[in-house]
């Protein structure tokens, strides 16, 4: 008996859902979080493809019964400190960093806080020790703006949610180097649910990174809370380098303060189908918001990017970028909405989609949207898709570089323009790292 | 021994309209050769079609580099083989940076590999970094362009002397056996015209032909051609010493027409 509740292999029932807090060994307030959760997600139907924010993005294919929720059995499997090096230490040396996180199949494998930070009060961990070691401050945010029955996935994930990083910046401290965190999965057809929340309180500063692969076969499910704080300035950057063979779906919520600066940026490269939701809220009066995104799509990638920049205080700002390039019979679809509530004077929105079609097979499909309900505002909005100009290619080539190489540079240049909206160096860098990855390059062979 | 480039009897043009009626033109290495006409002649058609532009057709005739044909040639080909093309209209590439840009192209130009030794590759197809920086940082000072010139995008937000310059910059790294320098004087005021001239002038000598395609006499003002030709309705009609530069200079190109008659499109 007790042989066979070891191995049982969960299926996604309301019984894994209290095995896993169980598990977890977690507090009465998250185990009902999950419970409500769960009964959120029986409520919410299954997408239909009739929903707008569907349409574009099929889920034909996707059958949620053949993942696990967890499987306590197979965490054993995952590499010791040992193979710690070997796997990730490509990742962690493109960035200088002041804590790394390293987590595998949901549970924490390593973890490094610099002593300066942790000294100033910083918290930097993984969300199940936040969980534990600082009870009443997960629950003042956790959950509180990504809702758990934000969306069927949303309602799916907080039932199941498992590993992610809490980071939180006390008043008036300054974090000078990025945190990055590794998060993988490294069994194939396993079901992930990083959860990621990050509180800057007022005046403070951070930058955090965060990289997420492997996957094989398997799906995601994550959330991202953002909270800047009056006056902060925070800095994310969501490298989304999962399997190509990988399902990922993903909410994150932004929620500004007062004269606060946020940067979002989301670069897509990995997995079979991504369906994200991002929505910034400006929610006090001089909040500034970036939200940037890259993707490069190949062979049947389908990549879907579903944003809302959220006007609800006057006199805020928001810029929106994402670029793309798309290959072979990938799809991409960008659904962006801004919209100004009554009151929000002097707000400033922008919103720009651009695409380079690589390939005549390749399909973007750009959807803006906008809801002015403010008569003092600057908005606008822009979308395009189209090949690389003959000439630009012409002009390399002329200079002795075959037509492989032009289109790489060229394609990297389009992405630049993102890249260094990012303001910071290193994160950059990084990125930069990523996309000379995906392109199959050395960094150097991409002119960064 | 000195290379050379030959245009023999070259018809060419867009989509069957014929530009290109039989040109005829040599250039040896360490000859600068003035091309002059008015505009719509083609000149800037020839300019292209030696540098491949798919854009264009060839009917007949053949470019020869040291005796072998380089229409087979992609544009790319073209230029590792040390044919140069400076632009008239350089297109502006954001996010691609003048030093990386000019890297890649140095490297593919000289034929960078990537070595192994015992360790793996090492310097993939690149030349080495500190290698490149020096000759660009010399080359940049030799022509008088400042050093922020590298970390720009490629030719974007480039005032149209800057976009010039930086085209000789690239003349100046790549070192080609020839140069077509395509109105290269063009749109630029009298100091700048200056500027790049002096830059071109300091990189003329035996290694390099150059074929300066203008429509006037003032960039000749500082560079002295060993070889004018006239070049109207596709073909050149009229070639002589430095000396003709100054008479067109005088009698513009009225004569031309007069002589040569209205341009009269072949069916």
């Amino acid at each position: 008996m007790r042989i066979q509740e070891r191995t049982r292999e969960w299926t996604f029932t309301i019984e894994a859902v209290h095995a896993l807090s169980d598990l977890l060994d977690e507090p009465d307030w998250m185990r009902d979080l999950r419970v409500r959760a769960w009964r959120f997600f029986e409520e919410i139907p299954w997408p239909t493809g009739k929903e707008e924010t569907w349409r574009r993005t099929p889920l034909r294919g996707f059958h949620l019964d053949a993942y696990r929720p967890f499987s306590p059995e197979r965490l054993r499997e995952i590499p010791t400190e040992g193979e710690l090096a070997t796997v990730y230490q490509d990742h962690l040396a493109e960035l200088a960093s002041s804590g790394e996180l390293i987590m595998d199949e949901g549970q924490a494998i390593y973890h490094h806080l610099a002593e300066e930070w942790q000294a100033r009060g910083v918290i930097f961990t993984d969300m199940h020790t936040a969980v534990r070691e600082y009870p009443d401050l997960v629950q003042q945010y956790f959950g509180q703006l990504v809702e758990t029955d934000a969306n069927k996935f949303a309602a799916l994930h907080y039932a199941f949610w498992r590993g992610g990083t809490f980071l939180y910046v006390p008043r008036n401290v300054e974090v000078t180097l990025p945190f990055q965190t590794l998060a993988r999965l490294s069994l194939p057809h396993s079901a992930g649910f990083y959860h990621t929340l990050v509180i800057t309180e007022e005046n403070a500063a951070v930058t955090l990174l965060e990289d997420f692969f492997g996957g094989q076969e398997g799906m995601h499910d994550g959330v991202v809370e953002l909270f800047p704080g009056p006056n902060s300035r925070l800095r994310y950057a969501h490298v989304q380098d999962w399997d190509m063979t990988l399902w990922n779906f993903g909410t994150q919520r932004i929620r500004s303060s007062r004269d606060s600066e946020v940067i979002h940026l989301i670069s897509s490269w990995g997995s079979r189908l991504s369906k994200v939701w991002i929505t910034l809220d400006l929610v006090e009066p001089g909040a500034r918001g970036q939200l940037l995104g890259v993707y490069f799509t190949t062979d049947h990638q389908h990549i879907d990017h579903h944003t809302m920049q959220n006007h609800i205080a006057p006199a805020c700002a928001s810029d929106l970028l994402y670029k793309g390039a798309l290959k072979d019979e990938s799809r991409s679809v960008y659904q962006g909405y801004i919209k100004v509530w009554p009151g929000a004077q002097k707000t400033d929105a922008y919103q720009a989609n651009r695409n380079l079609m690589l390939d005549g097979r390749a399909r973007a499909d750009s959807i803006p949207g906008l809801e002015i309900e403010a008569d003092d505002v600057r908005c606008t909005h822009g979308a395009t898709a189209g090949p690389i100009p003959e000439e630009y290619l012409f002009y390399m080539e002329s200079r002795g570089l075959d037509r492989t190489q032009a289109e790489r540079l060229i394609v990297a240049g389009f992405f630049e323009e993102v890249l260094t909206r990012v303001e910071n160096e290193d994160v950059q860098r990084k990125l930069e790292a990523t996309i000379a990855d995906r392109l199959g390059v050395p960094l150097e062979d991409l002119g960064y | 021994m000195a290379s050379t480039l030959e245009i023999r009897d070259l018809h060419a043009g867009v989509e069957g309209k014929e530009i290109l009626k039989g040109v005829n033109l040599t250039l040896h290495q360490g000859e600068i050769h003035a091309l002059m006409g008015p505009n719509g002649s083609g000149k800037s058609t020839l300019a292209y079609v030696i540098m491949g532009h798919p854009q264009y057709e060839v009917y007949s005739g053949d470019i020869l580099l040291d005796g072998e044909s380089i229409l087979d040639m992609s544009p790319d080909e073209r230029a590792r083989a040390g044919i140069f093309l400076a632009f008239q209209y350089p297109v502006a590439i954001p996010g691609v940076t003048v030093a990386h840009f000019l890297r890649q192209a140095v490297s593919a130009v000289r034929g960078y590999t990537a070595q192994k030794n015992t360790n793996g590759p090492v310097g993939s197809n690149l030349i080495p970094l500190r290698e490149f920086r020096q000759e660009l940082n010399e080359k940049m000072r030799m022509l008088g362009i400042d050093p922020s010139f590298a970390r720009r995008y490629l030719n974007d937000g480039f005032s149209g002397g800057e976009k010039k310059r930086l085209e000789i910059l690239q003349l100046a790294m790549l070192r080609p056996k020839f140069a077509i320098l395509d109105e290269t004087d063009s749109g630029l005021d009298i100091d700048a015209v200056r500027a790049v001239a002096e830059g071109v002038k300091q990189l003329v000598g035996p290694d390099l032909g150059v074929l300066i395609i203008t429509h006037y006499q003032r960039i000749l003002n500082y560079i002295e051609p060993h070889y004018v030709h006239v070049f109207y309705d596709g073909r050149i009609v009229k070639s002589g010493g430095p000396e003709l530069a100054h008479e067109l200079e005088a009698q513009g190109y009225e004569w031309i027409r007069r002589e040569f008659g209205e341009p009269v499109a072949h069916a």
